[in-house]
């Protein structure tokens, strides 16, 4: 007995016959075993050499504190940000417009069925186009594993998270464009232009610091490297959630071609105001779960203990410019860690020029103030390294620096080269899409 | 079953449609008849609930047609469209039963329009008449009661128009309503039952080619019952 298709079953049928029937698809699929086996090459080769490879590092031990999340996850997956940021666009758009450029948008939209569906139907199909061309990826962890490499669950599950966030906020991205405009090509501009100004944001926030530096976290790049550090912070999930269901929603709303225009832009100033107040109300949240082997988002287990006692606000102001590496240090390295376990931690830094090149001689810059609590006795110091910043804290918490457990995490060297990688990547893996391309192409003949 | 009272709808300060108003009648084929750019696609897609009016009501069965109602109750095929050009003419047919939901039977339909031979060919690589006949044959496979068709004889041959006026008389004869927006008028006379006379936007005149001539017999007493001749009288 055959079961009778129902309306949504039939439109996934026909957003997944678009898609095969897509070249920009098969064009990504092709790119994405090149782009993600040069990363991946790369990355595994400078390991092998840091692990003493070849003599490279013989008797020096670098590689005893690699972590292959950093050494080899974070470059291959990079790749992935690439492809999102430059291909998946405009397979996105090939999707989500193509039903109006020839005209079966005004067929398909007779049938009785919510404008939410019919966007949800195109975004499940473009995720799993992004999920084939991520293909490549599992096959680099794969191939990690037969160099007897160590693989560590949790924080590669972070990065690929990571990574299909981002996939799916250029997905809704490129989705609300090309509802929003009449043709691919000014969809793909806008698409791009926005990227490009992400990337602007995360400039002016490197060089100006303050709010630029609060919304830079938010960006695409900047959510991806968290997760590629195995971070995983609810906030920016939620955001980039928020995001992604708001592209989804205009494309659902600007698909809707009998609604009129007044009609629908309000719907879309309501819908984004709506996600403002989530996204703003997003960024109180604290809760994050560091996933890395290494602990590398973490201060020591028995610091954390200690610093989770300390219940008073704890102000710090940091006479540091943006450009500063000082400051640099001190924020990434430092005060990032300290946000996850002192949730009431408020840090202000003061500067009157973005690089601080010519405030060097006076007197109070690269002083680092604490106050705890809000007549606490303020303490200064200009140390910005993680023993330092702990000792000031303790001292005016008056409490006793912990005793080290003793236990360092010692790394996973692997003096291997990347055997077999490169005909995989560069042979197997396009020769695959050109045939499975081929196939599909005789079969719609 | 279908009254249109007063509907309006402008671009700008361009008003495509003014006050018009035409009554639909189940089970009729009704024709829209007017020149190039006198609104008829624009009456169509207001219609059908792919563009927005900008005043005036649309009554179905007695009640204002609500957008549940429209999308059940009307389908509109238009004209120049090429939709899912990289799937075949059998794929587009299922896909048309299937996810609208009707209930013809599909060898009917193909046999009716002559699609056997095109079934295996691509939607985007048919003619232009061939793709006619294949948009037409999906809108029959629509279980919707009232079919609007915008330009259905255009890029068809003198044969193939006779052809595809038999099959959609057939089609009404099995209990549908047609609604034809045609520019050629001699076709138009060949498969209507009524006519709506369209020009810049108004309805100059609606009923049978003898009720249009008799609004002309007071002036015009020796006038012939041609509508070509009716149409330049009336528009």
């Amino acid at each position: 007995m055959r079961l009778r298709k129902g309306p949504f079953v039939w439109l996934l049928e026909k957003e997944w016959r678009e898609l095969l029937a897509s070249r920009a698809w098969w064009v990504l699929l092709a790119m994405s075993g090149p782009l993600i086996g040069v990363s991946f090459i790369s990355a595994v080769r400078t390991y092998a050499e840091l692990s003493g490879y070849g003599g490279a590092a013989e008797g020096v031990g670098v590689g005893e504190a690699f972590s292959p999340l950093v050494g080899v996850w974070a470059p291959t997956f990079s790749a992935c940000e690439l492809a999102a940021a430059f291909l998946l666009p405009f397979v996105a758009i090939r999707v989500m417009s193509g039903d109006r450029q020839s005209g079966a948008l005004k067929l398909e939209l007779q049938q009785p069925m919510s404008v939410l569906w019919r966007v949800g139907a195109k975004a499940i199909v473009l995720g799993v186009a992004w999920l084939l061309a991520s293909v490549p990826a599992a096959i680099a962890i794969l191939l990690w594993r037969s160099y007897g490499g160590a693989v560590y669950p949790p924080e590669i599950g972070a990065v690929a998270a990571g990574h299909v966030l981002n996939a799916g906020l250029t997905i809704a991205l490129a989705s609300a464009a090309a509802s929003l405009t009449d043709h691919p090509s000014t969809a793909a501009i806008v698409t791009l232009s926005v990227t490009v100004g992400t990337w602007i944001v995360n400039f002016i926030a490197a060089v100006e610091g303050g709010i630029w530096e609060r919304i830079a976290g938010y960006t695409p790049t900047a959510i991806v490297a968290e997760f590629q550090h195995g971070l995983i912070r609810l906030d920016v999930v939620l955001i980039a959630i928020a995001l992604t269901a708001l592209g989804l929603a205009l494309a659902a709303v600007w698909m809707h071609i009998g609604t009129p225009v007044r009609a629908r832009a309000s719907e879309s100033i309501v819908l984004a105001a709506l996600t403002a107040a989530i996204v703003f109300g997003a960024t109180f949240l604290t809760a994050s779960w560091d996933l890395s082997e290494n602990r590398m988002n973490s201060f020591p287990k028995a610091d954390e203990a200690v610093l989770r006692q300390i219940r008073q606000p704890l102000r710090i102001e940091a006479h540091l410019a943006a450009e500063d590496p000082r400051r640099v240090d001190l924020e990434h390295k430092v005060l990032s860690k300290l946000r996850r376990v002192m949730p009431r931690v408020d840090v202000r830094y003061v500067a009157a020029t973005s690089t601080g090149l010519f405030e060097q001689a006076g007197a109070h810059y690269g002083e680092v103030w604490y106050r705890l609590g809000d007549n606490g006795v303020p303490m200064m110091s200009r140390e910005t390294t993680v023993e330092g910043v702990l000792e000031t804290i303790y001292g005016l918490a008056g409490v006793e620096m912990p005793v080290e457990s003793g236990e360092i995490f010692r790394g996973h060297p692997l003096a291997v080269p990347p055997r077999r990688a490169a005909s995989v990547f560069y042979g197997f893996w396009p020769a695959l899409v050109i045939a499975a391309g081929v196939f599909q192409w005789r079969r719609q003949s | 079953m279908v009254v249109v009272d007063r509907l309006t709808k402008a671009y700008g300060r361009l008003t495509a449609l003014s006050d018009v108003s035409l009554s639909i009648r189940s089970g009729e084929v009704l024709g829209l008849i007017g020149p190039n750019g006198a609104g008829k696609t624009t009456l169509f897609e207001c219609l059908a609930g792919v563009l927005p009016y900008d005043s005036g009501e649309i009554v179905l069965d007695g009640q204002p047609l609500t957008a549940a109602a429209r999308a059940s109750r009307i389908f509109y095929m238009p004209d120049g469209i090429a939709p899912w050009p990289s799937q075949t003419v059998k794929w587009a047919l299922d896909f048309a039963a299937g996810f609208f939901g009707g209930s013809a039977a599909i060898p009917d339909v193909v046999k009716r329009l002559d699609l056997g031979p095109l079934l295996a060919s691509r939607m985007g690589a048919l003619s232009k008449g061939q793709r006619k006949r294949a948009l037409l044959a999906i809108g029959m496979l629509t279980p919707h009661p009232l079919l609007l068709c915008d330009e259905p004889f255009d890029g068809l041959d003198l044969r193939q128009t006779r052809e595809m006026g038999t099959a959609l008389r057939e089609h009404a004869a099995a209990g549908r309503t047609l609604f034809l927006s045609i520019h050629q008028i001699g076709d138009a006379a060949r498969v209507c039952d009524r006519f709506v006379l369209l020009s810049a936007g108004r309805v100059c005149a609606e009923g049978t080619i003898e009720e249009l001539a008799a609004r002309l017999r007071p002036s015009h007493p020796d006038h012939p019952l041609h509508l070509e001749d009716l149409f330049l009288a009336l528009t």
